[in-house]
């Protein structure tokens, strides 16, 4: 029992990294995306170029490598960046684009008819989308999103090539130091307590947005 | 008749290879009603689109209360396009009502938002409004808990609250049960006795010939014959009028 209160230690330790890498992800790349998905659906074309050109090349490629890429092949380049600040920036990037993704199917999903109502209305665009556009968008991405987002909660154990103590690297550690595979139980359970709380979190705000109807 | 309110001068629409709108000259007067009834691919919503900007002419000239919102197909800067198109409220056959918002928030939303009016201005105005329609017992409801006649009728209300000169119907009852139609007709009838003007396309003859004070019939794209009820269904010059009334009213 002592043996496992004090791998605990680390392997907590290693759980506030793991959290904080995820809150900071979904907490930039949304807005992120957000803006990507209407830049995309834009008139002006070389913009919406663009973006289709990015969300292939975020989406084409292994996050890992994009990792790699930010961690070690941008000091090449002359940009260094922290290390938790080069896993947060390919962490963002890389959601941002599936998120983005996520957001313009579910804007081109709501009916034209709610353009028209707003235009009528006096609505500018910025208007429109905040207010109308936007908030109907939510209700229908909440499926998808919640997807991403209990991805987004593993993908983050990817940073354990740049040496960041997260918590699969704190029980790797402990596995190699001690030959004893309970810190990947320990890890596994963590994991489990993360994505469910994740998933109800996604079940409420389901229910939340189930109060109206389409 | 008087002041004119809406004026189209050899109005012009394409889409495409297909020429929806072939020059359409029309005047309006403040405070008519307006029957536009037509077979279907005439181009009349079409013509009242433009009238919102919804779609955008390739010719002619529109002028709302003596401002042009297209002169000789070039429009006005933004600013005064949206000013103009603002004086004019519209009804949808879908009706277009905000699922996420209820009832009441459909109605405060564009005052709020638009015009920048306090709630305690716009409350008790959008209250009065729903009132009006008949709906005050449903402010709180989502639309979707509502018949289609009641959202037709919170879609008339909600353009109402942003006070518009003219009113603008596309098929308001065409996606409504025969049932409840009526329901959403007077509501309209009502509105046409306090002065409103009004342009309605509409399949309801009973409503063009009982309510509106002219009607224009419309086909293939040009306004074939336009005149009062009377003298468009009792006395139709134009032949194809007279085939289309014939089919209609048989």
């Amino acid at each position: 029992m002592d043996e496992i209160l004090r791998m605990m230690v680390p392997l907590l330790e290693g759980c506030r990294v793991t959290v904080a890498i995820f809150a900071v992800t979904l907490c930039l790349s949304i807005p992120l995306g957000l803006l990507l998905a209407l830049a995309r659906l834009s008139d002006i074309k070389p913009l919406n170029r663009a973006v289709e050109f990015y969300n292939w090349i975020m989406r084409g490629t292994p996050l890992m490598l994009q990792l790699l890429f930010v961690y070690f092949a941008l000091p090449t380049f002359g940009i260094r960046l922290p290390d938790v600040t080069s896993a947060l920036l390919a962490f963002v990037l890389n959601y941002a684009a599936y998120f983005a993704e996520i957001f313009r199917a579910g804007i081109q999903s709501i009916p034209k008819g709610q353009y028209e109502a707003a235009k009528t209305l006096g609505f500018t665009y910025v208007q429109t989308m905040r207010r109308i556009i936007v908030p109907q968008m939510i209700k229908r991405v909440l499926p998808p999103i919640g997807n991403e987002t209990i991805t987004l909660v593993k993908d983050t154990s990817l940073v354990y090539v740049l040496a960041m103590n997260d918590l699969l690297r704190a029980a790797r550690t402990i596995v190699q130091r001690e030959f004893d595979m309970t810190p990947f139980f320990i890890a596994g359970c963590f994991y489990l307590v993360m994505t469910f709380v994740v998933t109800r979190v996604f079940n409420w705000l389901e229910k939340h947005y189930a109060r109206y109807e389409e | 008749m008087n002041e004119s309110i809406i004026r189209m001068e050899n109005v012009k629409k394409s889409f495409g290879e297909l020429e929806v709108l072939k020059g359409i000259t029309l005047e309006l007067g403040r405070g008519e009603v307006v029957a536009i009834i037509g077979p279907s691919g005439s181009g009349k919503s079409t013509l009242l689109r433009c009238l919102n900007r919804l779609e955008v002419v390739n010719g002619g000239s529109i002028a709302i209360e003596e401002e042009y919102l297209v002169k000789d197909g070039e429009y006005a800067d933004a600013l005064k396009s949206r000013k103009i198109c603002g004086k004019m409220g519209m009804v949808f056959q879908q009706f277009n009502l905000f699922p996420h918002m209820t009832v009441l928030e459909n109605l405060l939303e564009a005052p709020l938002i638009v015009k920048k009016q306090s709630r305690e201005e716009v409350m008790p105005v959008a209250l009065e409004l729903l009132s009006k329609v008949g709906l005050g017992d449903k402010a709180d409801v989502y639309p979707n808990q509502l018949s289609g006649g009641q959202q037709q009728r919170v879609a008339i209300a909600r353009a109402l609250a942003m006070n518009p000169d003219i009113m603008l119907f596309d098929e308001p009852t065409s996606s409504l049960d025969p049932e409840l139609t009526g329901e959403v007709l007077k509501t309209m009838r009502n509105l046409a006795d306090g002065n409103m003007t009004m342009v309605v396309v509409t399949h309801e003859m009973g409503f063009a010939r009982e309510v509106a004070q002219k009607v224009i019939f419309m086909a293939d794209g040009i306004v074939q014959e336009q005149g009062t009820p009377d003298a468009i269904f009792d006395n139709p010059k134009n032949e194809r009028l007279q085939v289309f009334l014939q089919s209609i009213l048989r």
